[in-house]
């Protein structure tokens, strides 16, 4: 997947500071469940809205989740990339954590498809199929994101 | 503690330790599981506080349905963790006190359950409930306080 170019990031003082101390690793894995808890809430009542679990008009309550769901992805994501800044080899040439990338870059798409085709529904009750298939695909691909982030241990090299 | 010494001799412990659909699988179901669990609690916890108003308080009931089922998947799934290991996680104080939270997490997840749907019932406002909203933010405090304490068992303990 080409990560092996960024195995430079370990040798930075960034890279260093997170293994620093025996603190700093658990403290940020502490920080990323947490933010995925939020996140995986946020994504879950933004899904179940799609898959017409509820169809109030919502755009309002779906913005602010939006806000919600952003900011903890940003928290989320920041850990990430410094548990691969402290530990790049356990990274690089790993397929669970290629295939986690793989599937948060298609998360990411799913949504910009929301955002563009779909965002226009949550002003109403409508339900349609475009909307319960980006639903289920959004749940489905986040469930992968977190088993693959699990996996990344027992595939290390 | 003899009862968990047999439990951790058991092929079905040798299995969840060595097999990839074993140890690796449930913990992975088990964060699928917290994060549902955990997630909509809070979800439900910023609709009580109205930062979340926008949907019917008729679908919270549900909402809370599906909280549950995330927290069975996470039972179910620390259970098969748990046998393996039972005497050194019952030595681990980390773990006992995740467990405490877990355990009123569960409780109040139970008791708001019930407690919407009898107000959403009656028509009354959820959100106008004070016992409704102190407990969903303590609820959701521990799901948080549990998490953490989750992460540090394999720091501060001797298990994994």
């Amino acid at each position: 997947m080409g990560l092996e170019r960024l195995g430079w990031l370990a040798d930075t003082a960034l890279g260093h500071w997170v293994v620093s101390s025996a603190a700093i690793w658990p403290t940020l894995e502490c920080i990323h469940f947490v933010s995925l808890c939020f996140f995986m809430g946020g994504m879950l009542m933004i899904d179940l809205r799609l898959t017409g679990f509820f169809r109030d008009p919502c755009a309002g309550l779906i913005n602010r989740l939006l806000g919600l769901v952003i900011g903890a992805f940003l928290v989320n994501f920041t850990t990430g990339a410094l548990f691969f800044a402290g530990n790049a080899t356990k990274y690089i040439d790993n397929p669970a954590f290629e295939l986690k990338l793989s599937l948060m870059v298609l998360a990411g798409l799913n949504a910009l498809y929301f955002k563009f085709r779909l965002a226009h529904l949550l002003a109403t009750e409508e339900v349609t199929g475009d909307s319960k298939f980006v639903g289920y695909f959004s749940l489905l691909l986040w469930a992968g994101v977190i088993v693959c982030g699990r996996m990344i241990t027992f595939f290390a090299r | 503690m003899n009862f968990l010494r047999i439990l951790e001799s058991t092929a079905f412990s040798e299995w969840v330790l060595t097999s990839m659909l074993g140890f690796p699988t449930m913990i992975a179901v088990h964060s699928i599981g917290m994060a549902v669990a955990a997630g909509l609690t809070i979800m439900v916890t910023l609709y009580l506080y109205r930062f979340a108003a926008g949907i019917d308080q008729a679908k919270l009931p549900g909402i809370l349905r599906i909280a549950t089922w995330g927290f069975i998947l996470n039972l179910v799934t620390g259970l098969i963790l748990f046998v393996p290991r039972g005497t050194e996680y019952l030595a681990n104080v980390t773990f006992l006190v995740k467990m405490l939270l877990v355990l009123i997490s569960a409780a109040i997840l139970v008791w708001l359950k019930s407690h919407v749907t009898q107000l959403a019932g009656e028509s009354v406002d959820v959100c106008s409930s004070v016992p409704a909203r102190r407990l969903s933010l303590l609820s959701s405090a521990t799901w948080i306080g549990a998490i953490v304490t989750g992460r540090l068992i394999a720091y501060l303990g001797s298990v994994y």
